[in-house]
């Protein structure tokens, strides 16, 4: 089945089984391979990617459920260049192994999108799809909290 | 792992509601099966525990309906709340009307997993489900929602009282595309609760989940609506708890009748989330605790 949409921006197409999940289309046939897998079953969040702006799993999501849809990756918050949120992460210790990152900058980024100046209630409830077994999670609610402050400063360029 | 299998199933969309009845009946006559493919946090994640399927297995026609405009959509037209099947999570809890007329059902959708299955998961696929652990489920029930739903027969509504006949069957046939859910709206203000007992608030499953909606009128319950997830093999909707309440003034409400109530009403087991004894005692208080709200000395 070709199935049309735009991924990070730009339109893509692809001619997979429509059942083929997102998850396997984007790391092998689209090759964007930064988002992940870790359980595959919509419990851990690794696999978040934006659909239509709403995080979602990956995983549970079928290349034949895009069609016409705009799928955002980690590679479309960052590329070529780590992006000011990712290196929030890094200098706020958000990241250790870096397995869930980006998943928690994908949720992060819906976060930040629809609410500016979030309260670390908000932040936690943001990533609570997302697991991470490194950090104990308050390095990377530190780590939104400095990016949203950021762009807020910078007038929401950021 | 039977993930393998999914590029395997045929995927479709169907043009409108009526082709879609069509196609389901019509496969349903040849005895072959087809999933409406919604949010697919039941049935992707079902597909996974499952045995791979041997070549010469048939493999059910999956159909797309996460984007099919008569399924979506959240309206409200003089006190009826009507919510698409294939509305998601996200959507409901979002909602204006919702938020302000129906804030246990808001409260309920942001407490549902996470975001991520909040912005794919439906109410028709938590209903097709029909797990008894089902949150959507519960707080249909304690609304008393009518199931809206549709085959090449014709549409018709069925109440929930008259829903659910034991564990994950239903009176629905099984050519019958569920449609909407239909709420009529308690008044403005009226007390609710949305309850999750579990292990942590994200993704866990409940161990008991109590949805509560009621009508006050001086010092008697007029209205009163009550879903109980985990707690049976069906939603239980505690209909001599509500006969309970409603038969006498709150203030002659006592503890133990009420918990009496509550535990004929149920039928808790064992399983890997949950003891039998626990949810019983879990049942009681959160009936409790919502009746103590009301104003029941309890
Ligand atoms: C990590 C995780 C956490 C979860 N947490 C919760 C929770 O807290 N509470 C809870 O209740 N559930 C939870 N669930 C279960 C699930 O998200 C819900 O049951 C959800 O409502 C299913 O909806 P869906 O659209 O994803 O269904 P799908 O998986 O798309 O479909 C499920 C079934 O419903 C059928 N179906 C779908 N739409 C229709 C229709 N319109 N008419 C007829 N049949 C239809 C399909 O054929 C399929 O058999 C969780 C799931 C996951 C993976
Ligand atoms: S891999 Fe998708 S949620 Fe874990
Ligand atoms: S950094 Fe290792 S899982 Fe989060």
């Amino acid at each position: 089945m070709k199935i049309t949409l735009t991924l990070n921006g730009l339109s893509r197409e692809v001619d997979l089984p429509p059942l083929v999940r997102l998850l396997d289309a984007l790391r092998g046939p689209l090759g964007l391979p930064g988002t992940k897998e870790g359980c595959g079953e919509g419990e851990c969040g690794s696999c978040t990617v934006l659909l239509d702006g709403e995080p979602v799993n990956a995983c549970l999501v079928s290349i034949g459920q895009c069609e016409g849809r705009a799928v955002t990756t980690v590679e479309g918050l960052s590329a070529p260049h780590l992006g000011p949120l990712a290196r929030c992460f890094v200098d706020h210790g958000g990241a250790q192994c870096g397995i869930c990152t980006p998943g928690m900058l994908i949720s992060a980024e819906a976060l930040l999108a629809r609410r500016p100046d979030p309260s670390d209630e908000e932040i936690r409830e943001a990533i609570a799809g997302n697991l991470c077994r490194c950090t104990g999670y308050q390095r990377i609610v530190d780590s939104i909290r400095e990016a949203a402050r950021e762009r807020r400063e910078a007038g929401g360029a950021a | 792992m039977s993930l393998a299998d999914l590029p395997l199933h045929d995927m479709q969309r169907a043009a409108s509601l009526d082709a879609l009845c069509g196609i389901v009946a019509e496969r349903h006559a040849r005895g072959e099966a087809t999933v409406l493919l919604a949010g697919g946090t039941d049935w992707v994640v079902e597909q996974e525990l499952k045995p791979p399927r041997g070549d010469a297995d048939p493999r059910p026609l999956v159909v797309d309906v996460s984007c099919m405009a008569e399924l979506r959509g959240i309206t409200a037209t003089r006190g009826l709340l009507r919510i698409g099947a294939a509305a998601t999570y996200l959507e409901i809890r979002r909602h204006p009307t919702v938020i302000e007329r129906a804030p246990m059902l808001a409260a309920m959708a942001r407490e549902l997993g996470a975001i991520q299955i909040q912005a794919r998961g439906t109410l028709g696929g938590n209903l097709a489900t029909a797990s008894p652990a089902a949150d959507g489920v519960a707080a249909l029930a304690a609304y008393d929602a009518s199931i809206v739903v549709k085959s090449v027969r014709g549409e018709r509504r069925i109440p929930f009282s008259a829903l659910q006949t034991g564990y994950k069957q239903s009176t629905r046939a099984p050519d019958e595309v569920i449609v909407a859910v239909e709420i009529a709206l308690p008044p403005e203000g009226s007390p609710w609760l949305w309850r999750k007992v579990g292990t942590r608030r994200a993704q866990a499953i409940s161990k008991v989940a109590l949805a509560g909606i009621a009508v006050r009128s001086e010092d008697r319950v007029v209205r009163l609506g009550l879903g109980m997830a985990s707690v049976a093999p069906i939603t239980a909707t505690l209909l001599q708890t509500r006969a309970l309440v409603l038969s006498r003034p709150l203030s002659a409400i006592t503890a133990d009748a009420l918990d009496a109530a509550v535990l004929s009403d149920i039928a808790p087991i064992d399983d890997v989330r949950s003891t039998r004894e626990y949810r019983k005692h879990a049942a009681k208080a959160v009936v409790r605790g919502f009746l103590r709200d009301l104003g029941a000395p309890v």
